[in-house]
């Protein structure tokens, strides 16, 4: 690898050769381009380097709870443990962010952008949860087309235009969806089939979105299916943290972000019984 | 000769770049799961079988009997599951028979992982294994390279992650033959409901110390299909008829018999004391 | 050193970059009658082997009386049709809110599609509404703007397993002495209804809720039915 400051990561031309074009297919394009960029080709973002794990989010009464760990990844390093990843943009809106943590900070500011944008006084916007996924779903979509994406998915949570809860999904593909119960990466396979259960045994109806639906789910029962989930995540996702954040908006009380949150009522008692791995080892 | 043979290696990367590749085997979709309780252990399974996106079978049955006591559920590629438990429930069998004991659920577990472990993985057979011996109840999973793993409850398959949700979340030690019949049911069905690989019934079975094992094929049936809004009987000769051949010459009378049946008469009902 | 690069060089290259395609599956329907056409869908959107929603609508009123659905990679799809809204729109303010004609909305989605043609909507699209003369008209199209006016059509995750028992049931194929004829709404909604049911018996894909929308020249309306969840 070259460590020359401005050539950094990319290979030494002297010990393994000038970049061969061909490798790539992409001779015409270094002929067409030699004059006007450097000889390496333009690199985008082509996996996530620093990432975050899942976000998850259910509807209740009258709004919406979140949850996301405070953990970023590099490979299996655990490197960071103070990641803030539910990003407040107002009072009705928040961002659940998972994936890569530098395309996080690039949303953060994108959405900071828009709140300055939006707030001169002549211009006078108020943004809901829904106007904010549209504007971060049309984001990562043109970039996807660009092939240049945002290696995220996100969970858009608050209270929309028509006044009722809003939760509903995007990624670096643009694809969105809606859900009373929603989740990223590894959450869609261990929180969302306790999430789905908790609300079927709420008679919740999917295709409502009202409020009247979710009338049956108190503002605690929902919080408290959503730790369970973040136990179970802690328990089997190999790159979460136990230490976590959850954000709560409701039409009565506006939003609540409480942070450094911990797991709590882990049960490891079994394990100590546990021993070898099938033909009589002792330990 | 020791180890593997890699002699045919060659040979079938270069068929493989002339476009001769290896033909994909079915891989089933599956949720599996095993739970211990006190005086035994439960394992159960979902019933649908996928080729691609197609639901191949709607009811197939992935629980196999490998000893009387010992019963397994597997994943991964049908056939395999299918024939690697036939082939240990053989040897298993035949052990039995020459140590004159009862089979135990470790030796399943280890002719299990040795065979497979000496295909290197390309056997993709993924098993729960459980039973009831005279050490004993017993659960254990195995990988289709070999590896083996031990707990109080295991799952496998593509609907792991989702039944393991539930087991993570309501697990608790001491359970009864009544709780882990619900905790497995309920993790099958969590696979069912969540997972697209898995859908259709639950199968369960229960082995208990001292006991019979029991198989509940298709203990519980969430899915039954709902009635069709039209009936699609064609109406006759909406086939139309090409061409028409009789490859046979008029069958011809031999001999003639009559027999006179009565069902009053049949020799093999049951004798009720009057 | 030279040998193992060259190697490396002449083997069939390694796809290793970003992919901007996915498969969100869900599978269409659409069948013209002789005053109405019905276009349906599940409801089910998927990545993979997860389910991401029950109920995610994917065929929808855009105006104009046509009914309008883009299954495949719901990204393109969302976008597709959020492309077309607009164009109406324009349309409307260019043309004293004269009223598109189905077979102009068809011409103006081929438009919409080709312009991606080295980049294309991995969508199969389907419109339905009623053409200048009230008859039912059903459109389909390809990824790259080829399109059709059908009788029926299905698209989509469940399609090759749909359209023959359409060919049977609306077109009468392999089925001797059934002079073709116009089915009615109620004959056109339950074979929608056991299409999809079946369809959702047997493709992974398709299930949870079937979404019908119909066109008569009174409006647009929508029924919802339950499919299996498995």
């Amino acid at each position: 690898m070259d460590h020359d400051p401005f050539r950094w990561g990319r290979p030494r031309d002297d010990i393994y050769g000038k970049y061969d074009y061909s490798i790539a297919n992409s001779e015409h394009y270094f002929q067409e381009h030699k004059d006007k960029y450097s000889e390496f080709p333009r690199m985008n973002t082509q996996e996530p380097i620093v990432t975050g794990t899942s976000v998850i989010g259910i509807k209740f009464e009258d709004g919406i709870i979140m949850a996301a760990d405070n953990l970023g990844s590099y490979g299996s390093l655990s490197r960071f443990t103070d990641i803030e990843r539910l990003i407040e943009f107002n009072d009705k809106t928040v961002v659940g962010i998972s994936g890569d943590i530098s395309d996080l900070q690039k949303i953060e500011r994108l959405l900071e952008e828009l709140k300055i944008e939006s707030s001169y006084d002549d211009v006078n916007i108020e943004f809901q949860a829904d106007n904010i996924h549209k504007y971060l779903r049309n984001v990562l979509y043109s970039r996807r087309n660009k092939m240049d994406p945002l290696w995220n998915s996100l969970i858009v949570g608050g209270i929309g235009s028509d006044n009722e809860p809003f939760l509903k999904y995007v990624d670096l593909l643009g694809v969105e969806y809606a859900s009373p119960a929603l989740s990223t990466g590894f959450g869609n396979y261990l929180a969302i089939p306790i999430l789905r259960k908790f609300l079927e045994e709420k008679g919740i109806d999917e295709t409502k979105t009202d409020s009247d639906n979710f009338r049956n789910i108190k503002e605690e029962e929902a919080r408290k299916c959503v730790l369970e989930c973040m136990k179970v995540l802690f328990y089997r996702d190999a790159r979460s943290l136990n230490k976590f954040s959850i954000v709560t908006i409701s039409k009565k009380n506006g939003i609540k972000l409480e942070k450094n949150l911990k797991i709590e009522d882990m049960s490891w008692e079994f394990a100590k019984d546990i021993k070898g791995y099938g033909n009589g080892q002792r330990y | 000769m020791a180890g593997l043979s890699f002699e045919n290696y060659q040979r079938n990367q270069f068929l493989s770049s002339k476009g001769y590749a290896v033909p994909k085997a079915t891989s089933t979709g599956t949720t599996i799961v095993g739970c211990k309780f006190n005086g035994g252990v439960v394992i159960a399974a979902d019933t649908r079988a996928t080729a691609g996106p197609i639901v191949a079978d709607k009811n197939c049955e992935k629980l196999h009997r490998i000893a009387p006591h010992i019963w397994c559920a597997g994943a991964g590629t049908a056939a395999d599951t299918e024939m690697v438990t036939q082939l240990i429930s053989s040897n298993i069998e035949l052990h039995s028979l020459y140590t004159n004991r009862e089979p135990r659920v470790c030796t399943a577990l280890t002719l299990l992982k040795q065979h497979l472990f000496k295909y290197s993985g390309h056997i993709g057979a993924y098993l729960i294994v459980a039973g009831t011996d005279p050490t004993g109840s017993h659960l254990f999973s195995i990988h289709a390279h070999g590896s083996t793993d031990i707990g109080y409850y295991q799952t496998l398959g593509s609907g792991s992650l989702a039944a393991m949700s539930v087991f993570e979340s309501r697990w608790k030690l001491d359970l009864t033959k009544e709780e882990a019949m619900k905790l497995c049911s309920d993790a099958i069905q969590a696979g069912i409901w969540n997972d697209l690989g898995s859908g259709s019934n639950v199968d369960l079975c229960v082995m208990e110390a001292g006991k019979d094992a029991v198989l509940h094929r298709n203990y519980l049936t969430p899915n039954v299909r709902s009635q069709k809004a039209n009936n699609y009987i064609f109406n006759r000769g909406a086939t139309v008829v090409l061409k028409e051949k009789t490859i046979y010459s008029k069958l011809e009378l031999v001999s003639e018999e009559v027999i006179i049946s009565t069902p009053e008469e049949r020799p093999e009902a049951m004798e009720v004391d009057a | 050193m030279s040998s193992d690069y060259s190697n490396i060089k002449d083997s069939a290259p390694i796809e290793h970059r970003f992919n901007p395609y996915s498969d969100n599956g869900g599978t269409i329907l659409g069948i013209a009658g002789e005053d109405f056409a019905v276009l349906a869908g599940d409801t089910r959107h998927t990545t993979g082997y997860s389910i991401n929603s029950r109920y995610e609508p994917k065929v929808f009123d855009v105006g104009d009386n046509i009914i309008m659905s883009a299954n495949g990679f719901s990204a393109d799809g969302n976008s597709l049709i959020t492309n077309f809204k607009t164009n109406l729109q324009w349309y409307h303010f260019n043309n004293n809110e004269e009223k598109l004609k189905i077979s102009s909305a068809a011409r103006l989605i081929q438009h919409l599609l080709y312009g991606k043609r080295f980049f294309p909507y991995y969508v199969h699209t389907i419109i339905a509404g009623l053409d200048e003369n009230g008859k039912g008209a059903v459109y389909s199209f390809d990824p790259v703007g080829s399109y059709e006016r059908e009788q029926c059509r299905a698209g989509g995750a469940a399609a090759s397993l749909i359209m023959p028992f359409l060919d049977n049931q609306v077109n009468f194929k392999n089925q001797a002495n059934q002079p073709l004829r116009y089915l009615s709404l109620n004959e056109v909604l339950s074979l929608v209804k056991d299409a999809f049911s079946s369809a959702t018996e047997r493709h992974i894909h398709v299930g949870d809720y079937l979404e019908i929308l119909i066109v008569t020249k009174e409006g647009v309306r929508t029924e919802l039915y339950p499919l299996k969840r498995d």
